[in-house]
């Protein structure tokens, strides 16, 4: 059998199994490699034969799981904007800050730009993030797909680089070690919150798969 | 290996559903069908080149400026690491070198390298192109610690005349680089490095 009687033939393989059920058929977001939607255990990935990116990761009860991490990721995010971070004092002179204090203390003349930054991608898309999960979630366990959530799904997915919390975190352990030898630092109730957000935020992303989401709005809107 | 342009379908770049040609919009998650995105390449380039010119006024401007008892001093990017690591704290130096740095750099070569190995139809390992490119697409976001601990130094460090920390021109201009380059890697359209003929 020749190269191009070899092609054909799988061509024609593809066009009458994408005829039975063009939802079988999954093109590599990556690569455009045609696979065979196959049911993957949760716990076990499915990745691109051809490239090896990720497309199916079932996890073990992914909506009830993903919709508890996002809501106590939003409460923890909400709660901890206003108590304090960081306390810094020296000689007598104390000052504390809290999240929105320092993002609102920048909010003047061109600093606007940087509190913008940090506003942006430290709290509000995380939080955007977190409520357009459990919106989509919410909208899956129940028996009819709630408006727009094909479309809020997206935007989650689409804010997901830009939610910048743990590059934060890291941030603020340089900026402890840049004040350490000037002043004397404590961490207050929001350092402490912030820490088991991120963590919270991570099991989240990983709970998350989007495939299996898709699949499900599929069904629904059947 | 069949793609699914070979056989003259869409598959969606968001979700991977296959689409006969025809919808504009897919039918799974409703995002705008494409076969490849439309002016990759050069959104890629325009994108990539903003973030360059970005990082120049990020590097020659002051990052931070500290006012100790009414003595107010800046530094560049540059300088803040070489104080860290004068200071003994090599660990903290080496962090915000390689986020303020290295991968700033890293990133703008091997998302040229990527745009030009497709325009010029390299022969490069393309597994090892995809890795580089999702490396670059992981990484981007680290490089905001600088502009984060300006913002934490400066909202925090506010005692009168005693001590308190200004932001400074560069950290602005650095994190517009950062966007910049997050945003060329996301123009990028994978599916271009597999698209010469060559079988595996």
């Amino acid at each position: 059998m020749t190269e191009t009687d070899r092609k054909s033939e799988e061509q024609a393989a593809w066009a009458a199994l994408f005829a039975r059920d063009p939802d079988g058929v999954i093109a590599c977001p990556a690569c455009d490699r045609l696979h065979v939607a196959t049911p993957v255990a949760p716990g076990q990935i499915a990745r691109c034969t051809r490239c090896h990116f990720t497309l199916i990761a079932p996890r073990r009860d992914t909506l009830n799981r993903t919709l508890a991490l996002a809501l106590t990721s939003a409460v923890l995010m909400v709660a901890l904007l206003g108590f304090p971070f960081l306390t810094l004092s020296r000689q007598g002179l104390s000052h504390e800050v809290s999240i929105l204090g320092m993002v609102t203390g920048l909010a003047h003349g061109w600093y606007l730009l940087l509190a913008l930054v940090v506003g942006l991608f430290v709290i509000a898309l995380p939080m955007l993030r977190a409520a357009a999960l459990v919106y989509v979630v919410w909208s899956l366990r129940r028996s009819r797909l709630a408006p727009a959530s094909r479309r809020i799904f997206r935007l989650a997915e689409a804010v997901a680089p830009w939610a910048m919390t743990e590059v934060f975190i890291i941030g603020t352990g340089v900026a402890l070690v840049k004040v350490a030898g000037l002043a004397r630092v404590d961490f207050g109730t929001a350092f402490w919150l912030f820490c088991v957000m991120v963590l919270v935020l991570a099991l989240k992303n990983a709970s998350v798969c989007r495939w299996t989401i898709w699949a499900l709005m599929r069904e629904k809107s059947r | 290996m069949t793609r699914a342009a070979d056989m003259g379908w869409i598959g969606c770049h968001n979700c991977g559903a296959v689409h006969a040609p025809g919808p504009s919009r897919c039918r799974t998650c409703g995002a705008v069908l494409h076969a490849r995105l439309p002016n990759s390449l050069q959104k890629v380039w325009a994108w990539l080149l903003t973030g360059v010119l970005f990082l120049i006024p990020a590097n020659l401007y002051p990052l931070l400026s500290n006012e100790i008892f009414g003595h107010e001093e800046g530094h560049t990017i540059l300088e803040g690491i070489v104080l860290f690591a004068r200071s003994g704290d090599l660990l903290v130096a080496g962090v915000i070198f390689l986020a303020s740095f290295v991968i700033p750099v890293v990133k703008v070569v091997v998302i040229a390298l990527l745009a030009w190995s497709v325009h010029f139809d390299w022969q490069m390992d393309r597994r090892r192109r995809l890795l580089l490119y999702e490396f670059v697409e992981f990484i981007g976001r680290w490089s905001m610690i600088d502009v984060f601990v300006v913002a934490l130094l400066t909202g925090l460090v506010h005692l009168g005349a005693i001590l308190s920390f200004l932001p400074g021109l560069g950290a602005v201009c650095f994190a517009f680089s950062v966007i910049c380059t997050m945003l060329s890697a996301q123009a990028m359209d994978a599916k271009l490095i597999w698209d010469d003929d060559r079988d595996e």
